[in-house]
């Protein structure tokens, strides 16, 4: 089958009703997530796995996994969209890829060009969720391809590369991002060993064979940690919020955003490629190039609105673009893909090479609902952007403890047992301490995914050669992985030792 | 950068990365059609925790003098919430996942902030009956049930 015949099919899933409500519901939540200061995309996803696996109990394994990813993606780039609202309109990013919208953004609320920013910023988003997706729809039969030619040892290799990605680009702190890499896949060995059967660090307690669930974990570390700093902290919205006034871009504006559009889009998608680089780098390095290139760098932080188009296209761009590894290799490049993989595991569906011909369904599903997403939040955008202006007045007084309470019950409603609830618990104050101290967490959750697989791959790798370790290196693109690993690691430690500034990517 | 928290962070990582040697040393070192047991893999992971464990250790004697922080934590609140969320724990097979919700929610709201007690009592009901209810009645899931 063609490129074409399996999109084809793609759309005949995604546009299923079902199917479209929970873009729809995704998308949506989504928008929500990014508005609100405080969760991210990264807890926002994880606290709706366990309701997603709720919702779809009734349908076939292969159809609750497409219905739970569609909704899962959808809350993902949703939250890209969002993020840009409350950047622009209060000077508060609602994500860190927002975090450069800021600059130029806020000026311009200021100005009473609120509206414009934000629409721009909706069309931007558009034009780079499709251009990723093009690329995504192209990229993915080949990658497959090429990776299915891959055997453990490269495999072992490339995901060596993967964690090494994500913890040289994670946090100020490289020896913190690689300690919670590695607690992380120390984290994944607890439980009944694969390969042995072997019971590992379980004590012979029946609530540890099956592993420390990921879900826990994720929502724990995240949702949970984000509460518990919201609680503590006694964050404030301060600042007041500027009015939107009119929407519609001006044809001025449009001329003036179409080609940093494209540039973003462009350039945001093969940062997001690259593991461990995420959304926050692109949409930085495209306010750089944006301010670089232009005629008048000088109105930038003043207002221009090149300064919103290019960033906010890049980083949704990312979004898309850092699916690519996670659906076509199963290296997840970021925290959010990370869980969106072990989402992925949940339902027994193996993203990697296998994916797209064990079930097109669930990849092509995906992919043809991000096309039916983006244009539903183009259209839930502009009109609505008032709307979704006015969630960010949410009383965190109420926000905050009902967050408690979903993530306790979805955590109960997937493992039904208390243990569960406490590790849930444990998993919150570690978040926070954590997170406040800079030890990234993406890293963990990333080790804690791809651990089992990892081992697996390396035994697997190992027993073929009867215990020579040798193979790793010796099978050229095994090497290849690993030098890779070795430069993402020590070029960032050089420039550092020579006193360059090292940019970090502080998202999931 | 806390220099205090990342020292002690790092010994409790250290001690990870021993129970991790020591315990993975009990397992079996060779596993049948396979050139390589279970004890491996964690093992030189705990080997790895401990390095890099010291490593940041060295590295807190270079931080910069600590800035005092000027942010005051909201402790009584936290532990109010927190310790209700642990009774929230406990207590749900026991009493039940609706009561124990409904209660859990009011506390949390009421420290959160003082006052308006119909909203709160109304918002959790509304939440614990309303979860209760879609998950239970309508998508056939299980939740504890009432204890009477």
């Amino acid at each position: 089958m063609s490129v074409w015949e399996y999109l084809y099919n793609g759309f005949l899933v995604a546009l299923q009703w079902q199917n479209l409500i929970y873009a729809f519901v995704g998308v949506l939540i989504g928008t929500a997530v990014g508005v609100l200061p405080g969760i991210g995309p990264m807890s926002g996803v994880a606290l709706l796995i366990p309701v997603t696996s709720t919702l779809t109990a009734g349908s076939s394994a292969e159809e609750a996994a497409a219905s739970a990813i569609i909704l899962l993606a959808g809350v993902y780039y949703g939250a890209m969209y969002g993020g840009s609202t409350t950047s622009i309109l209060l000077n508060t990013p609602g994500e860190s890829s927002s975090v450069v919208t800021t600059l130029d953004g806020y000026q311009m609320a200021r100005q009473g060009r609120a509206g414009a920013a934000l629409s721009i910023a909706a069309i931007g988003s558009f034009v780079a969720g499709i251009v990723s997706l093009v690329a995504l729809v192209f990229l993915a039969e080949p990658l497959s391809n090429l990776a299915l030619k891959f055997g453990p040892a490269e495999y072992f290799s490339l995901m060596v590369l993967g964690l090494c990605a994500v913890s040289g680009l994670a946090g100020h702190s490289m020896t913190k991002a690689l300690i919670m890499t590695v607690f992380g896949l120390l984290l994944g060995t607890i439980g009944v060993d694969n390969v042995s059967g072997v019971a590992r660090f379980t004590f012979d307690s029946p609530v540890l064979y099956q592993g420390l669930e990921f879900l826990t974990i994720a929502v724990g570390l995240f949702a949970l940690g984000e509460v518990f700093k919201a609680i503590l902290e006694k964050e404030k919205n301060e600042g007041t919020i500027a009015k939107v006034g009119k929407i519609y871009p001006s044809k001025q504006d449009l001329k003036q955003s179409a080609a940093p559009i494209a540039r973003g889009s462009l350039l945001g998608f093969f940062i997001g490629v690259l593991p461990g680089a995420g959304a926050t780098l692109a949409s930085f390095f495209s306010y750089m190039m944006e301010k670089r290139i232009s005629r008048h760098p000088e109105k930038f932080g003043k207002g221009a609105i090149e300064g919103v188009a290019a960033p906010e296209s890049a980083n949704n761009a990312a979004s898309g673009g850092a699916m690519i590894p996670m659906l076509t290799l199963g290296i997840p490049g970021s925290g959010t893909t990370a869980i969106l993989m072990g989402a992925l595991i949940m339902y027994n569906v193996q993203p990697g090479p296998l994916l797209f011909d064990e079930h097109p369904q669930v990849a092509w599903g995906l992919i043809a609902s991000m096309f039916i997403g983006n244009l539903m939040l183009l259209i839930l955008n502009m009109p609505l952007v008032k709307i979704f202006a006015k969630i960010i007045d949410t009383p965190s007084k109420y926000l905050l403890p009902i967050i408690i309470a979903i993530s306790f019950f979805g955590v109960y409603a997937v493992q039904v047992n208390t243990f569960d609830l406490f590790l849930l618990i444990v998993c919150g104050l570690m978040g926070y301490l954590l997170a406040k101290n800079d030890f990234p967490l993406a890293p963990l959750v990333l080790g804690l995914v791809l651990g089992p697989m990892i081992e697996n791959n390396m035994r697997r790798a190992l027993t073929a050669t009867g215990g020579d370790w040798s193979i790793f290196v010796t099978h050229p693109i095994s090497l290849l992985f690993l030098v890779i690993a070795a430069c993402w690691i020590l070029i960032p430690l050089i420039l550092k030792w020579r006193g360059k500034k090292v940019l970090v990517n502080e998202e999931g | 950068m806390s220099r205090s928290f990342d020292r002690i962070a790092s010994i409790l990582f250290i001690l990870v990365g021993v129970f991790f040697i020591v315990e993975s040393r009990k397992l079996s070192s060779t596993a049948y059609g396979s050139g390589v047991g279970p004890d491996l893999f964690p093992m030189g992971l705990g080997i790895l925790l401990i390095l890099l464990s010291i490593r940041l250790i060295f590295e807190t004697f270079r931080y910069p003098k600590e800035k005092q922080e000027g942010k005051t934590l909201d402790i009584k609140r936290f532990a109010i919430i927190l310790f209700s969320a642990l009774l929230y724990a406990l207590l749900m097979e026991t009493l039940g996942y609706v009561l124990t919700t409904f209660l859990f929610l009011v506390v949390a709201f009421q420290t959160m902030e003082r006052g308006k007690w119909w909203l709160s009592i109304i918002l959790a009901a509304a939440f614990s009956v309303g979860v209760y209810y879609l998950y239970v009645n309508i998508l056939k899931g299980t939740l504890p049930s009432f204890p009477f």
